[in-house]
């Protein structure tokens, strides 16, 4: 794949001024504009909690003991850097796209401008290509965090020699990422989530139950929403050898259908379990869409 | 069977491989297409995939249909009714169209008639009619075949075979069916077109067929070799009745004669009235009507296929009066027009008589009136005739005004004032006078006192015997030379003029050769026996015997009675009229009016005046033709003077009682008259009678295609 890498100066361009912000408390290494979910070793007291066994008992507050005679632990708020882990899906079906850019190429700037605005604001990013096997099973390549300038260069490189081929192995690569993520992270996965087996949306809610904030960028092809064929056509899949002959007008209404529902139906089940779903048309602007993004969460 | 009229539009056919081929097409020619969202087209192709085979499968034998239709419809199928495969030829054929409008055609099945069933056939016939095929009609009504001049070549133009189709109207006339398909058969002869073909419409009643006539020959071309024969046209006969029995009961005559038992001017009508069914009617109700009034009914059982009289009496008023003899309608079905017929009677009026007694006696049967009073009694003449008898002084003194007829008996020459009322009587008021002479009367006193009253003056008594006397039979006078055909003497069929001519008259008077009188009978020397002279408005009738025993034995014989009964009414001119002859609807009647006038106008039964044409003999009648039944009526005036109704002139046309008798011909007897089976059919309706043609299929399969069409647009919409 080749990225239109003239396209990255300018959607950074048009999201320069903004910040990316987290929302929620994430636990980082480095102070910044972050704050830290992680309690104890922060130089600012947030609250009291009532000790429990377990708890450390270096941070018991003695005062609180001599004065109501009861335990009380202090707990800490701490500023950290974020850590971002960028997951791309590079499975056959990323690679369609009938206009100025497939789905692939899309998503790839998107995760390149969120990779330079992430680090550029002094947070860590990592980058995780979801595909058939490479260094693990679904993973094709993975780049672990970091946020020096070099670091993104070869982050953009990776990116722009990413190929959209074989099936989707989603779920494998996020239980990955959840692995590499290791403490709180912000997981920022690209894909069009064409998996036959049903299992990303589990794997997702997964990766949100153990307490990373996870931002789906769901990615299709306007042909993909509006299924304009009219001629009988042999329809190929882009992930295996399955084929089907079909007279697309016949079928039209209930492709779309069937489209809408399964868009709907992610969208809830995933705002359900509180992964935030940004469902991307290719022919729109990757800046507006960023833009209107990052607006979203730094009002949230 | 299924026959085609452009069979070579069946290749049309061909072109159903099209949307085979389409379909073929658009299974094997798929653009390929790598897509991303695969499962959803897979999951939808699922989901529609039977729906869809099944939808393409319909579509491609709905536009197969289509075409199909198309094709068929334009190769114009028909459907041959097994009926008529006999009397069929290929190609076109020039077709004579026959619609019987005879009168039996307007019986009513229902509420529609038999002819209304048969034009809407005909009708049909027309319209299933190739374009190639050229078509005549011809309404079968009259003894002379077709009504309205007869039938015409066959022609294309069907707008104006349509028009005269439609406006066809049933007659009251008889139909001569067997002259109509000859006519029809000549008028085919006339069409270059080969093929002949007749389709007749009617009840196919036998009355209207002749079995024993030729079949009808369409005449050999003009440019065929002399002596070739003609050719036998297909002849297709559709029952208008379609096989079912016809029952009817009908008026088929009535007679009107007086009823003396009725009393004065009292008629018995006699109505003859025919069952043509299979079934007797019984209690069938007949009713007299005069004008609007029913004045008697009665009820009479026919026998099936028979006749029964029924006899209605009723006192008619004096005049001419017209009546009707009606059955009840019958509701379900029947021929309505012959459940009645009319007649007009001329019934005479009342006459009031004098008699003069010139010799009264006081035994009874030598009273000079006697017998003129038994003759002119009540019981005799229906009371009809109101006689009053007076001596002659008295009746020379008693006023005359009021009597009809004077009757002058045995009267001694009368005083000249008497003579003068006799004369004004006659002149002015136009009353009668009869004279009968006996020993009172002188001849030359007479002449004298009655004068010119006399037809002929007197001369003297001849004594041709003695009554009583030796060899006085044969001595004595006979009427010899009587005029039958006068209003005295009509009523003498030849049987009974012997009754009349055996009266022996033993002397009556000579009378002088004088005058201009005539003659009704004479003895038989010559001399004049009855002698009339018209007298202003009125007549005077001499007889020159007695009208007692005295002169003759003629007032003891059976002749006398009717003789002196029609002397009073024929001068007091209230005759009893010959009740008119009967017309009947199809002939013509003529109208003589008296001397000296004109028949003006005729009216017919509706009211409305009837052209009638004039003969050069005779410019002053009227020839009537008779269209319609009923009661015809004349006005009549001499030249120049406003015309009024004479109603000696009216006259009653019946229909011909031929006409109610619907039984129906025997079919196969019908078919071998008209050349066999193979060339004659009978039909119950026009599909049958298409002949080549049959039923059209192509109209159905027009909508067939349109509905493939339909279909087709619909599916591929969705």
């Amino acid at each position: 794949m080749t990225l239109p890498a003239s396209n990255v100066p300018a959607v950074l361009a048009r999201l320069g001024p903004l910040q990316v912000q987290a929302r929620k408390v994430m636990e980082g290494v480095l102070t910044g504009l972050h704050k830290s979910p992680h309690h104890g070793q922060s130089v600012e007291f947030s609250e009291h909690k009532e000790y429990a066994p377990g708890d450390e008992i270096r941070h018991i507050d003695w005062r609180a003991f001599a004065k109501l005679d009861k335990y009380y632990v202090k707990r800490f708020e701490m500023e950290t850097n974020l850590r971002a882990l960028l997951v791309l899906d590079v499975s056959g079906s990323m690679a369609y796209g009938r206009g100025p850019m497939t789905k692939l190429q899309y998503a790839a700037v998107c995760a390149g401008a969120l990779a330079y605005l992430l680090s550029r604001q002094g947070d860590q990013v990592g980058l995780c290509l979801a595909g058939d096997g490479g260094i693990s099973p679904g993973v094709r390549e993975f780049l672990p965090f970091a946020s020096s300038p070099s670091h993104v260069q070869e982050l953009l490189h990776i990116l722009e020699g990413a190929q959209g081929r074989g099936p989707t192995l989603l779920p494998a690569a996020l239980d990955f990422a959840a692995e590499k993520a290791g403490r709180r992270a912000l997981v920022i996965v690209l894909t069009d989530l064409f998996d036959a087996t049903d299992r990303s949306i589990p794997a997702l809610k997964m990766l949100r139950s153990r307490r990373h904030d996870v931002l789906l960028l769901q990615t299709h092809d306007r042909e993909e929403l509006e299924f304009p064929f009219d001629d009988p056509t042999r329809f190929l899949s882009m992930e295996d050898e399955r084929q089907i002959e079909a007279q697309p007008r016949q079928i039209r209404e209930s492709y779309l259908q069937q489209i809408r529902s399964f868009l709907e139906s992610t969208r809830k089940d995933l705002a359900r379990a509180d992964v935030e779903v940004e469902q991307i048309a290719t022919d729109a602007a990757p800046d507006r869409v960023l833009l209107k993004l990052l607006a979203r969460r730094e009002a949230a | 069977m299924l026959q085609f009229a452009h069979p070579a539009y069946l290749w049309g056919l061909l072109a159903i491989a099209l949307p085979i081929l389409v379909h073929l097409f658009n299974q094997r020619r798929p653009r390929p297409l790598a897509f991303g969202a695969i499962e959803f087209v897979l999951r939808s192709q699922r989901q529609k995939a039977r729906r869809l085979r099944l939808r393409q499968i319909l579509l491609l034998a709905l536009r197969c249909l289509l075409i199909a239709a198309v094709a068929l419809a334009l190769a114009r199928p028909s459907l041959k009714p097994r009926g008529v495969e006999a009397a069929q030829t290929s190609g076109p054929q020039a077709t004579a169209l026959v619609l019987d409008a005879s009168l039996s055609m307007r019986y009513r099945i229902g509420t529609r008639t038999l002819f209304e069933k048969a034009r809407a056939e005909a009708l049909s016939a027309l319209e299933r009619l190739g374009p190639d095929e050229p078509a005549a009609v011809g309404l079968c009504a009259g003894p002379g075949g077709f009504t309205g001049g007869g039938m015409g070549a066959p022609s294309f133009d069907r707008l104006a075979v349509r028009r005269l189709l439609q406006s066809a109207q049933p007659t009251y006339l008889a139909s001569d069916l067997t002259g109509c398909l000859a006519a029809a058969a000549k008028a085919l002869g006339e069409s270059p077109v080969a093929g002949k073909r007749i389709i007749a419409f009617s009840d196919l009643a036998a009355h209207s067929i002749r079995l024993d006539a030729p079949p009808p020959l369409v005449p050999p071309a003009a440019n065929a070799p002399p002596g070739s024969p003609g050719i036998r046209p297909n002849v297709v006969l559709v029952d208008a009745a379609r096989a079912s029995d016809l029952p009817n009961a009908a008026v088929v005559a009535t007679a009107v004669r007086p009823s003396a038992s009725l009393g004065p001017r009292g008629y018995e009508v006699v109505a003859t009235i025919a069952n043509s069914g299979t079934q007797m009617v019984s209690g069938l109700q007949v009713s007299l009507k005069v004008g609007p009034n029913t004045v008697a009914k009665g009820f009479v059982d026919v026998p099936a296929r028979g006749t029964a009289k029924k006899t209605l009496g009723a006192v008619l008023p004096p005049g001419v009066v017209g009546g009707r003899v009606e059955l009840a309608r019958n509701e379900a079905q029947g021929l309505d027009e012959d459940d009645g017929q009319d007649f007009v009677v001329h019934v005479p009026r009342d006459v009031k008589a004098l008699i003069v007694d010139g010799a009264p006696a006081s035994l009874r049967s030598r009273d000079e009136a006697f017998f003129v009073e038994a003759a002119l009694a009540p019981a005799r003449t229906g009371g009809r005739i109101h006689a009053q008898t007076l001596d002659a002084d008295a009746a020379a003194n008693a006023p005359l005004d009021g009597y009809d007829v004077i009757l002058l008996l045995n009267v001694a020459a009368p005083p000249k004032a008497f003579a003068e009322k006799l004369r004004q009587a006659a002149v002015q008021r136009g009353a009668g006078i009869f004279i009968a002479l006996g020993d009172h009367v002188d001849p030359d006193a007479y002449n004298d006192s009655l004068g010119d009253l006399l037809p002929r003056p007197l001369h003297l008594i001849k004594t041709a015997a003695e009554p009583g006397a030796q060899g006085t039979e044969e001595r004595a006078a006979r009427f010899g030379t009587v005029e039958w055909a006068h209003p005295l003497f009509r009523v003498f069929g030849p049987a009974e003029r012997e009754g009349l001519e055996s009266a022996r008259t033993f002397r009556y008077a000579l009378l002088k050769p004088e005058g201009q009188a005539h003659t009704l009978a004479s003895y038989d020397d010559g001399a004049p026996a009855l002698i009339e002279k018209p007298m202003g408005r009125g007549r005077v009738l001499l007889y020159t015997s007695t009208a007692s025993r005295t002169w003759t034995d003629w007032p003891i014989r059976v002749s006398f009675l009717p003789v002196l009964q029609q002397t009073v009414s024929w001068l007091a001119d209230a005759l009893e009229q010959r009740q008119p002859l009967p017309a009947q609807v199809g002939e013509e009647r003529t109208l003589t009016p008296v001397a000296g006038a004109r028949v003006e106008k005729v009216l017919g039964p509706d009211g409305q005046a009837v052209p009638f044409r004039r003969e050069t003999a005779h410019p002053d009648d009227a020839v009537v033709p008779l269209a319609a039944p009923g009661p015809y009526r004349a006005l009549v005036a001499p030249r120049g003077v406003e015309p009024r109704e004479e109603p000696t002139l009216t006259f009653v046309a019946g229909l011909d009682p031929k006409e109610s008798d619907l039984r129906r011909v025997d079919e196969a007897e019908l078919k071998a008259q008209l050349g066999g089976a193979e060339s004659a059919q009978v039909a119950a309706s026009s599909a049958a009678a298409q002949g080549a043609h049959g039923t059209p299929l192509w109209s159905g399969l027009l909508l067939l295609g349109a509905l493939a069409l339909l279909g087709e647009g619909a599916l591929t919409r969705k």
